[in-house]
C-alpha cells in the first residue's frame, strides 16, 4: 500500500498551504454567490422612465408599463441619469420621453422616443414590451389624428370615440402553442447553472495545478530517491493520481454540499452527482498527470494550467451555459463537445433539469471515463519514462 | 540607473528563455479572448434567418395581407405555404435545427394558421384570432414570429377602432378595408428610437477580451517581485548587494522588467484580439493611458504583497488569490455591474473594476472620460507600490 501512502504524503503536503484552503474551499463557493447575484434570477429587470413633462399621454404610457408583468419602472429625473444607469448597469433599459410630449402629438407632429438598453443577449424581451406599449398608445393616437385630419371631428372628441371603441369591440388576438422537443435545460434556478458550471470548472483547474506539484516531486529528486527503494513506478504514479483524485473528490464534495445548503441549489438524483463527481475527477487526474509529465518547470505548469483551465471551461459550457451555446451556434455547440467539462454539466443538467436516473447520465460517465481512461494511459507511459530519468 | 537596466535586462532574458513569460502574459489570456470570441461572435455576427409555416384556411385579403407584407418583407425569412394545420404541426414538429438556418433545414420554426373567414371576421366586429404554433426547440424564432403576429393583431385592431371611430363621428358605414389599408398606411405618430449603439458599453467580446488582459496582468507583473525574493532565497541578492550597486537599483531593475512584461502583454493583447475576434478597444490614446496606469497599479499592489510576505511561496500565494478575488470583483469575467447594488459598486474596490469602467466610458470615443479611471489605478498603484517597496528595500538589508 505504498501508493497510499504516497498520496497520504501530497495531501498533507497539500493542505498544509493555506493558498490550498482557498482555492479548494472559498473561491468556488465565492464565485457562485458572486455569479448567481450577477444572473440577477431575484431581482426584475428595471426600467427606467424620464418624462420632462407631466401629462396624460405619459401617464398612460407609464401605467401601461406598469402593468406589464416581471418589469419594473422607476421614474428617472433626466436622460442623463438614464443613459448612465444604463450604461452602468443599474437599468436594464431607458425609454426617454421628449419635452412636451402631448403637446407636440397633439399638434400634428411625429414623436420619436429615445430608449437605449444593455448591450446583452437577452434585452429582447424588454425591447418587446416597452415596444408594444408604445405602439398601443401610438396607434391610439393615430386614429384620432386620422379622424380629424380628415374633417370628422376634433382631436379631442376623436380620441375620445376611440377610446370607447377600444374597449368595446373585441381585439384581434393570437392565439399561441408550441409543439416540438422542449430545449433541454430549461427551467433551472438562479444558482444551479452558476453552480453546475464552477463545480466542473475549479474540479479541473484545481486538479490541474496538482502537476506543478508532480514537477516539483520530479525536480526536487523525490522520484528518483522513490525509486532507488523497491517502488516500482507504476506505485509511484498510482500514489501520485490517488491524491489528486482525493483532493478533486474532496472539493466536488464541498461543492455541492456547500451551494446545496447555502444558495439551496438543486442537484437532482445523490448517487447520479456523486458518480458524474467521481468520474470528472478521474478526468481531471489524469490531465494532471499529464500536464505534469509534459513540461519542465512548474511555473510552466501553473501557467498551462490557467490557459486549458479556463479555455477548457469557457468552451466547455461552463462559464456560458450549454443551452445559450446551442442557440449561439451549432458549430461552437459541437466544439464544446470536445472538451469533458461539456460531458460532465450534459449529466449534471440531465439530473436536474430531466430529474433523470443514473440509468439517464449513463452515456456521459461512460464518454467521461474514455477520457479519463486515455488520460491515465497518456500519462502513465510518459511518467514512466521521466519519472525515473 | 544603467545597473538598474542592466538587471532589467537579465531578468528579461531569464523570463523570456523560460517560457512562462509568454504563456501566462499571452498565450492563456490570448487563448481566452478567442474563446470567448469564437463562443460569443456568433451574437454580434447574428443573421436572422427562419422558416415559417403558413397554413391560410382563410384565402382572404387580410390573411394575404400578412403573408406578403409583413412576413416576405421582414429579412430572413423563408415562408412555407402549407394546405393543412395538420401539416404546419407536422412542419413545427419536425425541426432538429435549432439556429433557424434555412439553408438544407427541414421542418419550420413556427407556423401561422388563419382559421377560416379569419378576414371576414377582422372586418366585423366579431372576435378574430391568428393562431401561431413556436417550435420549443428554436426560441427565437419561435419568438419572433409570436412577435410578428402580435403585432400584426395589435394592427388589426386599431384598424378596428379607426374604422368604428370613423363610423361613429361620420354616422355612415365605410368600405372597411380600403379604410383599413389607408390607416395602415399612416405612420405612428410615436415610435421607438433605439439608440443603444451610441451608449458607453463594451460589447460581449471586448469585454472578455479586456477582462482576459487585466487578470493576467497581475500574474505577469508577479514575476518582478517573485524573481526579487527568489534571489533572496537563493543567496544570489547577497552578492548583488554586496557589488557597488545601490538597494533601489536592485529594486527599481526588477520593477521594470516587470513593468516592461506587462506592457507588451497588454499591447500584444490589444493588437491580437482587435485582429483576430474584432474586438473594439477604442480610441488608442485612450487605451494606452488606461493599460499604462493599469499596470503601475498591477506592479504596485504585488510589489505591496511581496513587501509584506514573508517568503516566495507565501508571496506567490497570496499574490495569486488577491489577483483572483480583485479580478472577480472588478468584473473582468462576468459584468458585475449587471448585479446592481452594492455588488455593482464594490467593482471600484479593484482596479481590474476601474480598468473595464475606463474602457466603457471610452468606447463613445471621447478620451477625457478616462481621466477618473486613470487617477483612481494610478492612487491604487502609488500608494500600494510605495509602501510595497519600502519594506522590499528593508527586506534587501537583511
Amino acid at each position: 500500500m505504498k501508493a497510499l501512502a504516497i498520496s497520504r504524503v501530497n495531501l498533507v503536503r497539500y493542505f498544509r498551504n493555506r493558498g490550498s484552503i482557498f482555492s479548494v474551499f472559498v473561491l468556488p463557493l465565492m464565485i457562485v454567490l458572486l455569479l448567481g447575484a450577477a444572473s440577477g434570477g431575484a431581482a426584475l429587470p428595471k426600467l427606467g422612465f424620464v418624462a420632462p413633462t407631466p401629462d396624460t399621454f405619459t401617464t398612460e404610457l407609464e401605467q401601461s408599463l406598469k402593468a406589464v408583468e416581471g418589469l419594473r419602472v422607476v421614474k428617472v429625473e433626466s436622460d442623463d441619469v438614464a443613459v448612465r444607469g444604463v450604461e452602468r448597469g443599474d437599468l436594464q433599459a431607458a425609454i426617454i420621453l421628449p419635452a412636451g410630449y402631448q403637446q407636440t402629438l397633439r399638434s400634428g407632429m411625429d414623436v420619436g422616443i429615445r430608449y437605449v438598453a444593455r448591450k446583452s443577449p437577452n434585452i429582447q424581451g424588454i425591447t418587446g414590451v416597452v415596444n408594444a406599449a408604445v405602439t398601443r398608445q401610438s396607434t391610439l393616437l393615430r386614429t384620432a389624428r386620422f379622424a380629424e385630419t380628415r374633417g370628422m371631428g376634433t382631436f379631442d372628441k376623436a380620441l375620445a370615440v376611440a377610446e370607447q371603441a377600444r374597449t368595446a369591440l373585441p381585439s384581434v388576438t393570437v392565439v399561441e402553442s408550441t409543439a416540438g422537443e422542449p430545449l433541454p435545460f430549461a427551467g433551472l434556478g438562479q444558482f444551479d447553472m452558476p453552480a453546475q458550471g464552477m463545480l466542473v470548472l475549479f474540479i479541473f483547474m484545481n486538479t490541474l495545478t496538482g502537476a506543478a506539484n508532480l514537477v516539483q516531486t520530479r525536480r526536487l529528486g523525490v522520484a528518483r530517491r522513490m525509486y532507488s527503494t523497491p517502488t516500482p513506478v507504476h506505485t509511484m504514479i498510482a500514489g501520485e493520481a490517488l491524491s489528486q483524485f482525493t483532493i478533486a473528490l474532496i472539493q466536488g464534495g464541498f461543492i455541492i454540499a456547500g451551494t446545496l445548503l447555502i444558495f439551496g441549489v438543486d442537484w437532482g438524483n445523490p448517487l447520479g452527482a456523486i458518480l458524474t463527481i467521481v468520474v470528472f475527477a478521474a478526468v481531471a487526474s489524469g490531465a494532471a498527470m499529464l500536464l505534469g509529465a509534459l513540461v519542465s518547470s512548474d511555473q510552466q505548469a501553473s501557467g498551462i494550467t490557467w490557459a486549458v483551465g479556463l479555455d477548457l471551461a469557457a468552451l466547455g459550457g461552463a462559464m456560458i451555459p450549454l443551452a445559450q451555446l446551442k442557440l449561439l451556434s451549432d458549430t461552437v455547440y459541437r466544439v464544446a463537445h470536445v472538451t469533458p467539462h461539456a460531458w460532465a454539466l450534459e449529466a449534471f443538467q440531465s439530473l436536474v433539469a430531466d430529474k433523470g436516473g443514473v440509468a439517464d447520465i449513463a452515456g456521459f460517465l461512460l464518454i467521461l471515463a474514455g477520457y479519463a481512461a486515455v488520460l491515465l494511459l497518456l500519462a502513465t507511459w510518459r511518467l514512466r519514462t521521466v519519472l525515473v530519468r | 540607473m544603467g545597473a538598474a537596466w542592466t538587471i532589467a535586462r537579465k531578468d528579461l532574458k531569464l523570463r523570456l528563455r523560460d517560457r512562462s513569460a509568454y504563456i501566462i502574459g499571452i498565450v492563456a489570456p490570448l487563448g481566452l479572448a478567442l474563446v470567448f470570441g469564437f463562443v460569443l461572435n456568433p451574437i454580434s455576427d447574428f443573421t436572422f434567418t427562419a422558416r415559417y409555416a403558413v397554413a391560410d384556411l382563410d384565402r382572404g385579403p387580410v390573411s394575404a395581407l400578412f403573408v406578403d407584407d409583413v412576413l416576405r418583407s421582414t429579412k430572413g425569412v423563408r415562408v412555407v405555404k402549407v394546405a393543412s394545420v395538420a401539416e404546419a404541426e407536422a412542419l413545427v414538429d419536425a425541426t432538429v435545427n435549432p439556429l433557424g438556418g434555412t439553408g438544407d433545414k427541414q421542418g419550420a420554426d413556427a407556423a401561422f394558421i388563419f382559421p377560416k373567414g379569419f378576414s371576414a371576421d377582422v372586418q366585423s366586429e366579431r372576435p378574430a384570432a391568428v393562431q401561431v404554433i413556436g417550435s420549443q426547440s428554436s426560441q427565437t424564432n419561435a419568438g419572433v414570429s409570436l412577435a410578428l403576429a402580435q403585432g400584426y393583431a395589435s394592427e388589426l385592431t386599431s384598424v378596428r377602432v379607426t374604422v368604428a371611430t370613423v363610423e361613429n363621428l361620420t354616422g355612415r358605414r365605410v368600405d372597411r378595408l380600403a379604410t383599413g389599408v389607408k390607416v395602415l398606411q399612416t405612420p405612428n405618430p410615436a415610435t421607438l428610437v433605439d439608440e443603444t449603439t451610441t451608449t458607453k458599453q463594451l460589447d460581449p467580446v471586448t469585454f472578455y477580451a479586456a477582462g482576459m488582459a487585466i487578470f493576467f496582468l497581475f500574474f505577469t507583473v508577479q514575476s518582478g517581485v517573485t524573481a526579487l525574493l527568489e534571489e533572496r532565497r537563493t543567496g544570489t541578492m547577497a552578492r548583488l548587494l554586496s557589488s557597488p550597486i545601490p538597494r533601489s537599483a536592485v529594486l527599481i531593475g526588477k520593477m521594470l522588467s516587470a513593468f516592461a512584461l506587462g506592457i507588451v502583454s497588454m499591447t500584444v493583447l490589444m493588437v491580437a484580439t482587435t485582429l483576430a475576434v474584432d474586438a473594439n478597444w477604442g480610441p488608442p490614446l485612450g487605451v494606452a493611458l488606461l493599460i499604462l496606469a493599469a499596470v503601475v497599479a498591477a506592479l504596485g499592489i504585488v510589489a505591496l504583497i511581496g513587501g509584506l510576505a514573508r517568503s516566495t511561496e507565501q508571496a506567490n500565494t497570496a499574490s495569486s488569490m488577491i489577483a483572483i478575488i480583485l479580478g472577480f470583483i472588478g468584473g473582468t469575467f462576468f459584468d458585475v455591474s449587471q448585479a446592481g447594488g452594492a455588488l455593482a459598486r464594490l467593482r471600484f474596490i479593484s482596479p481590474h473594476g476601474w480598468f473595464m469602467q475606463g474602457l466603457a466610458d471610452l468606447s463613445a470615443g471621447d478620451v477625457s472620460v478616462i481621466i477618473t479611471p486613470v487617477l483612481a489605478m494610478l492612487a491604487f498603484g502609488l500608494i500600494a507600490g510605495a509602501i510595497g517597496m519600502a519594506r522590499l528595500r528593508k527586506g534587501l538589508r537583511a
